[in-house]
């Protein structure tokens, strides 16, 4: 997968044509192949743009910053980043015209070893839901099936008491510093019950508890909006399985609200968001 | 560390609204004897917790001179602030660690004609000050008050400026910056005042300001148009601070925490800090 | 004064860490989802002393951990009260294993602001009771660059014990000060020979020296230091801190970042204070009360972490806030570089 060539074609017309004031791609670091995410306001840095199996993480996440905010903005996306961008649309973040998006048919971004992320193996929905400019061949799969992530299955026949010793572990490990909040494309709130300074409801105490009410409190905010783009991951500096918590939610959304799966259709508000008399409600905690 | 962030206990003794929106507390240590060791000079501010929702920074509102008690006056401001005012009533107790940082440069002002020049609630460490300087008159030329409000109802200290006001060898002038069908005094902001009223004698004059930071900003910029030095301009700064034991990081500017290098400092000082405050 | 140095082979270096597992409270690093952390342990099986630069979280949690009770509490309408906490369970007696040298090093550079003004007593009490081994790394990983700043790697006295696997396959242990002098004159060497320093010196030059070329990150920090001095109002600051996206992870696995909050929790009348780490990339940082933020924008708060860390601490306390591991760089999720951040943003200045 490389659409170096294209993406920097791209964004020179788009520069050209004065559509955008930045582009949000990739560079490479400078000395391995491993990527940086760059945002580019001259267009004679649009060389530096990149494409390629290591464009990990989820640009979405720079919409929220000033350096994006009431600007037009290229942008690339792979599948999972596209259905966060439909879900800041949907929520009213940003506002489409102002975004020019290059989507990607995304085969797959490896990690530091080179292996295919865990949550490239379980994507659903590879294809960019939203673009302008679609690069690459359609997976052409119209039904969805449900992946069941690997851990959350294996997680879910280990018994309850070992289940819970499992999380306390994940808890004790966390520092709070919440990177993984900053680091999600859909925490855009700017004041959110889990940050120390503003908590009400938690303080900023590292105890194991209060990990606990917080990884709790924002995994469920996330509920039926998480896409899987694993930028919590790659900013935990623990290394912590975050994923398990969100892809429980997914799977047991997926099967209690209609197939329910977050972004993938524009314009729908979510699980949460909608109320549906066959809705069950046996499986709420 | 952790043994120097546990507070002493002070008493709430009187508690005076002095605005809508401004209270000052009346405190004195629970355990006897403990405020007579409490020693403190004018522009040292304390930590003051309401244990159970947090710590604030407040500086000390009254002089040391005035024996048996200090005052913190507290704006409702933030979360704290407003529980401190939901809840906080005479007899109740509260956490103090103090005093910290440093004060207005006593030696540098005395025998030299006195300006103060405080707007709203700045007027809180200018008052510590103030006190100081007229339970040692002798020690002073001139002096000055030049006081500003947003209305006449949001003046602190309402009866010590009567008091200051009656006082022969002090002249106050007071302001606000809409008119008000009772006020008879000046109308204007701060430093217009300042210019066009007051107009004060450079020569051998200290001038102290505290306020918003607009204020200040433009206090600053009119004293130095009148002829002011810049170190003859002392102000005190507003930071956010934690500990104030010199730890957290929070006051940093630059290289200078404020709490231990501050929150005193003349425009000279300032003027080599990086533009942060 | 000369203190003991012992030679063994790979056993017996095992045989004398669990020697010091088996006598003295001993942390170590311990794997956990991936990630190493300090933790405490009994016996080698545990832990990892040669746990990988990239994946270790930092010692400084042992000494200035993530969140300290600062006190206890009862607030009624009866009355207040505050009360100390129970015994430091850090200030014991104990040994840490396996610590990298910049980790080691990160606490002289922390003892400068703990030391000055009011003294931390809790810090010191925890300083002065840990005896500190340190292996020195045979191989520097992409982001490290601590033998480019202003310590002398090769003779560094911030450990009391220094570990060297040597050039001719044999692993030095060797005292660096009275505590580890002291501690290795125990029968914890008793599977090791003692040394002399003829022999050993011309060993760790040459360790050293293969360790020192193996460095892809060189820069020359007095440089940065002056250039950086002058150029607080630079744009360049806003372009380098384009991509971060202010998740702070950084300070928090920074061994030399120490800024705090002070919180409290309060259930019913009683309750605790904790003190627990901040970062100055958070937008409320310097976020006061009446809504004054004198850092709003992210590349001012960026600015403070780079100033601070290189020019603020250096004028105040004589060091550079960094030591050169690394661990910031590793963790970012985007993949910033401070070592990149700082000589970028100089080699601009050069060019204003």
């Amino acid at each position: 997968m490389n659409y170096t060539k294209q993406i920097q074609d791209i964004a020179s017309q788009l520069f050209a044509e004065g559509k955008i004031d930045v582009f949000v791609g990739y560079r490479l670091n400078g000395f391995d192949d491993n990527q940086v995410p760059v945002l580019i306001k001259d267009p004679q840095d649009v060389h530096k743009l990149v494409f390629t199996d290591k464009s990990v993480f989820n640009l979405v996440n720079y919409l929220k910053t000033d350096h994006t905010r009431r600007k037009r903005v290229g942008l690339v996306v792979k599948g999972c980043d596209s259905r966060s961008l439909n879900l800041m649309l949907t929520e009213n973040q940003v506002k489409r015209e102002n975004i020019y998006v290059v989507g990607i048919c995304c085969e797959g971004v490896t990690d530091d070893a080179g292996q295919k992320m865990q949550n490239c193996v379980d994507c659903m929905v590879p294809d960019a839901v939203v673009s302008d400019e679609l690069l690459g061949t359609a997976s052409g799969a119209d039904t969805l099936t449900y992946k069941m992530n690997a851990d959350v299955a294996a997680l879910s026949n280990i018994p309850l008491t070992e289940r819970a010793a499992y999380f306390e572990e994940v808890f004790e490990n966390c520092i709070r510093c919440n990177a993984c909040r900053h680091s999600c494309p859909l925490c855009y709130c700017a004041k959110c019950c889990i940050d120390q300074e503003t908590a009400t409801l938690y303080n900023g105490a590292n105890t194991t508890s209060a990990a606990f009410h917080a990884l709790m409190t924002w995994s469920l905010h996330l509920a039926g909006r998480c896409v899987d783009c694993r930028n919590c991951e790659k900013a935990c500096p623990s290394h912590l399985p975050l994923h398990l918590l969100h892809k429980q939610n997914e799977s047991v959304i997926f099967e209690n609200f209609q197939e329910h799966l977050a972004g993938v259709i524009p314009e729908d508000r979510g699980a949460f968001y909608k109320y549906s008399l066959k809705d069950p409600d046996d499986f709420i905690m | 560390m952790e043994k120097l962030l546990i507070p002493m206990i002070c008493k709430v003794d009187k508690v005076i609204q002095e605005t809508p929106d401004i209270r000052t507390y009346r405190l004195k240590f629970r355990e006897e004897g403990m405020m007579d060791t409490f020693t403190y000079l004018p522009g040292q501010f304390v930590e003051f917790s309401l244990l159970g929702s947090g710590e604030c920074t407040f500086c000390i509102a009254s002089s040391a001179t005035r024996k048996g008690y200090f005052d913190c006056s507290i704006k409702k401001a933030g979360v704290v602030t407003a529980d401190i005012h939901s809840s906080l009533e005479e007899g109740d107790e509260v956490g103090i660690r103090g005093p910290f940082g440093n004060w207005f440069p006593l030696e540098d002002i005395k025998g030299k004609n006195l300006l103060f020049v405080g707007g709203g609630i700045g007027l809180a460490p200018l008052r510590s000050l103030i006190q100081y300087c007229i339970d040692n008159r002798g020690d002073y030329k001139d002096f000055t008050i030049l006081y500003g409000a947003r209305t006449s109802s949001d003046m602190c200290y309402k009866d010590e400026i009567k008091e200051w006001q009656d006082n022969p060898s002090l002249k106050v002038v007071l302001t606000i910056d809409r008119p008000e069908d009772t006020w008879t005094s000046n109308v204007g902001v701060v430093p217009k005042i300042l210019e066009e009223v007051v107009k004060p004698v450079i020569e051998n004059t200290k001038v102290i300001t505290c306020g918003p930071p607009i204020m200040i900003k433009y206090t600053i910029q009119s004293l130095l148009k009148l002829g002011f030095a810049d170190k003859d301009i002392i102000t005190t700064l507003e930071m956010k601070m934690q500990c104030g034991l010199g730890k957290c990081g929070r006051c940093n500017i630059g290289s200078t925490y404020v709490c231990k290098d501050g929150p005193v400092f003349t425009n000279e000082q300032l003027k080599s800090l990086p533009d942060e405050f | 004064m000369s203190f003991s140095t012992f030679v063994t082979d790979k056993a017996g270096l095992q045989k004398f860490y669990e020697a010091i597992m088996a006598s003295q409270e001993t942390y170590a690093p311990v794997e956990k989802f991936g990630k190493f952390d300090f933790k405490r342990v009994s016996a080698l099986a545990e832990c990892d002393p040669e746990s990988p630069i990239a994946k270790t979280m930092s010692i400084k949690p042992l000494f200035f951990p993530r969140t300290a009770k600062v006190m206890k509490f009862v607030a009624t309408s009866a009355g207040t009260d505050v009360s100390e906490v129970d015994e430091d369970p850090l200030a014991v007696k104990r040994v840490i294993l396996g610590v990298k040298h910049c980790d080691a090093r990160s606490l002289q550079v922390l003892d400068k602001v703990y030391n000055w003004d009011y003294i931390d007593t809790d810090y010191q009490n925890r300083r002065q009771n840990t005896v500190i081994i340190s292996t020195r790394c045979d191989k520097a990983d992409t982001h490290c660059f601590c033998t480019s700043l202003d310590y002398d790697v090769e003779n560094l006295d911030a450990m009391d014990i220094l570990v060297v696997h040597g050039t001719d396959g044999k692993e030095y242990i060797k005292a660096r000060t009275e505590k580890g002098n002291e501690l290795l004159s125990s029968d914890v060497t008793r599977h090791a020979s003692p040394v002399t320093e003829e022999i050993t010196a011309p060993v760790l030059k040459s360790q050293y020296a293969s360790f020192a070329a193996s460095f892809r990150l060189k820069m020359n920090y007095k440089e940065v230091n002056e250039k950086l001095s002058k150029i607080f109002d630079t744009p360049e600051f806003e372009n380098v801190s384009g991509n971060c996206v202010s998740c702070n992870t950084c300070a928090f696995v920074c061994p030399t970042c120490h800024c705090f909050k002070i919180s409290d929790e309060k259930i019913k009348d009683t309750g605790v204070r904790y003190k627990s780490y901040d970062s100055c990339n958070n937008g409320y940082f310097t976020l006061m009360a009446g809504g004054h933020n004198p850092r709003p924008a992210k590349y001012r708060r960026w600015r403070q972490r780079a100033m601070h860390k290189f020019v603020y601490y250096k004028e105040r306390f004589g060091e550079n806030l960094c030591v050169g591991c690394g661990k910031c760089t590793i963790s970012c999720p985007v993949n910033i570089s401070i070592f990149e951040v700082v000589n970028q943003v100089s080699a601009a200045a050069m060019q204003e």
